[in-house]
């Protein structure tokens, strides 16, 4: 029996040892399995740690920029993690990273624009305001000297209006300032008067049309912008050329200058915001903005002219072509006749020399409703019109009834209220010949000069005569007579 | 009747005269009377100066007029005008002198005298 026993603890242990064996083979397979299965984890994880990475310092970082204009995002570092759990949310977080800096920036669009608009219509009135006081004293200051020193603020002043305005248009106000309808020259010339370089500019006119009021203020703040553009791209002892043409359905003005003209991609970025599409982002204007072809391309679009800026110009520098349609045009209208009822007096006092002027009498009458009343400011029109023939109508309503009156009698007639009224001084020899050339007028001027002194100094002694007979108190006869007696002996 | 704020001002004076604020020649007061030379040529003038030979067509007239049938300041005016006289197109002439006009009191008694008559 204990010969059996180690033999049994043989076999016990052997038994043992294979267990321990086979759990040993077992546990390394396991093992192995594991270490794999763990390394897998471990590249797994690995990955999406350089993926957040790759999503923190790349991703979004090209997203931001994506949004102010470079369009392309990278994707996936590891394209294995494409379509898993991980690779969508990854693309949520874009997605909101991107809806949430496209809402922000929208918004800080809108509260800028708005904050920037009300602030530069305030500007604006302040310059409209100042303008008018700068007006104001440049009518009252007869001195070269202070016109010289108004002059400056005034060209100061505008500029600094027209700033206003644009940034005010392009954060999506109206230009302000009702006009009234306005020759194209004038309209260009008001565009010269808010740039610096007024006076390079040159205005070369063929043409007599006039711009609709609504449309005068935006037309004149879109060439002043390409009028500064062109005076500032280009060297300060060259002229801008402006030309006015006329062109099919419209009118184009045409601005020329001798610069440095536009690269290829400018004229692409131009021709963009020229065409006024798409709301402008005050924020992809630069530094410093250079909102100028932002502002026309609004106002372009608005308004309906077109703007094109990309042809050379003969000189060298950009042709920049400002296409009106007929839409925005008018016939010119002849503002003589109708600035003479509106005249305001005379600022300096002429009344005590001269009797009162007929358009200082026309108002007086106008609340009188009668027929005479009505015809009253009517020969002064006609006589302040510019063509040629004017000088003859102008002389019908005053002369015609006794064209015999003399030379040295001033045509007197009175107003509805009995005041006398002045006319026109004509010329003398006019009375002569009652169909005068319009040049003639100003021939005779060197004879009748002598004749007004003559006439004068008759008057004067006339009036001494006068006198000395009203003391006298003797004379009872006719006191021509007397006068030319006493005017010859003075004489 | 359009108000004559919304005409106004849409060409500043600096234009008008190209910068400059003083005359060629300080020879014009309110007064004086410019009237149009013969034959002049308009080619080459700015609006302002056409308007100003064109009121000049039809006789003599005051600065004054001229100042009120342009609206534009009267200094500005006399700088357009001094380059019309330099240019030929205007010629001017100066009022007569104050010690030939008649003197006030004198008329008046010629009035008091001339109605105690009639």
């Amino acid at each position: 029996m204990t010969r059996d026993i180690p033999e049994a603890v043989f076999w016990c242990l052997l038994a043992v040892a294979l267990a321990v064996v086979v759990l040993l083979i077992r546990e390394r397979r396991i093992t192995a399995r594991l270490r794999g299965k763990v390394k897998v984890l471990e590249d797994d994880v690995r990955a999406r740690d350089a993926e957040v990475r790759h999503l923190a310092a790349v991703r979004l970082p090209a997203l931001m920029e994506s949004l102010t204009g470079r369009p392309v995002v990278p994707g996936l570092l590891h394209g294995r993690l494409a379509g898993s759990a991980f690779a969508t949310g990854l693309h949520t977080v874009l997605d909101l990273f991107a809806r949430s800096t496209e809402t922000a920036r929208e918004r800080a669009d809108v509260s800028a624009k708005s904050a920037l608009k009300s602030s530069m219509r305030a500007l604006q009135g302040l310059a409209n305001e100042q303008q008018l006081a700068i007006s104001e004293m440049q009518e009252r200051h007869d001195d070269p000297y202070v016109l010289a020193d108004l002059l400056e603020i005034d060209h100061t002043n505008s500029q600094f209006g027209r700033r206003a305005q644009a940034i005010s248009v392009l954060c999506g106000s109206w230009p302000g300032r009702q006009r009234a309808a306005s020759p194209l020259v004038d309209v260009v010339r008001g565009a010269t008067s808010r740039i610096r370089d007024y006076r390079r500019v040159q205005v070369h006119s063929q043409v007599d049309v006039a711009v609709t009021s609504r449309a005068v203020e935006p037309i004149v703040l879109a060439v002043a912008e390409l009028l500064d553009n062109a005076a500032r791209h280009s060297q300060p002892n060259t002229s801008v050329q402006v030309n006015l043409q006329h062109a099919h359905n419209g009118v184009a003005i045409v601005i020329d200058d001798a610069g440095v003209g536009l690269l290829e991609q400018e004229i692409h970025r131009a021709e963009q915001l020229l065409a006024g599409q798409q709301s402008v982002d005050i924020q992809k204007l630069g530094d410093p903005p250079q909102f100028g072809f932002a502002v026309i391309g609004i106002l372009a679009d608005r308004y309906g002219f077109r703007v094109s800026v990309d042809t050379q110009s003969p000189y060298g520098g950009v042709r920049a072509v400002v296409f009106l349609p007929t839409a925005l045009l008018t016939r010119v209208q002849d503002d003589t006749p109708r600035s003479v009822p509106a005249a305001r007096p005379v600022p300096a006092p002429p009344a005590p020399i001269r009797p009162p002027l007929t358009r200082r009498t026309a108002p007086a009458a106008a609340p009188a409703p009668e027929p005479a009343q009505a015809s009253a400011p009517a020969p002064e029109p006609a006589a302040a019109q510019p063509p040629a023939p004017a000088p003859q109508p102008a002389a019908q309503p005053g002369t015609q009834p006794d064209p015999a009156s003399g030379p040295a009698a001033e045509p007197m007639t009175a107003t509805a209220l009995g005041l006398p009224k002045r006319r026109r001084r004509q010329p003398l020899a006019e009375n002569v010949n009652p169909a005068p050339e319009p040049a003639e007028p100003a021939a005779p001027q060197g004879r009748s000069a002598s004749e007004a002194a003559a006439i004068m100094g008759a008057f004067a002694r006339g009036t001494r005569s006068g006198r000395s007979c009203a003391s006298d108190a003797t004379d009872s006869t006719d006191s021509t007579d007397s006068t030319d007696l006493e005017g010859n002996s003075q004489a | 009747m359009t108000p004559r704020s919304a005409k106004r001002g849409l060409v500043r004076p600096y234009v008008i005269t190209d910068g400059r604020a003083h005359p060629t020649r300080n020879t014009f007061d309110l007064v004086t009377l410019v009237s149009a030379a013969q034959g002049g040529d308009l080619a080459g003038l700015s609006p302002e100066k056409r308007r100003v030979m064109a009121l000049c067509r039809g006789g003599s007239l005051s600065v004054a007029e001229v100042v009120g049938h342009l609206q534009i300041p009267v200094s500005v005016t006399k700088v357009l005008l001094g380059d019309l006289v330099d240019s030929g197109h205007i010629l001017t002439r100066s009022p007569i002198p104050s010690a030939e006009l008649p003197d006030i009191k004198i008329l008046q008694e010629v009035l008091d005298g001339l109605r105690a008559r009639l």
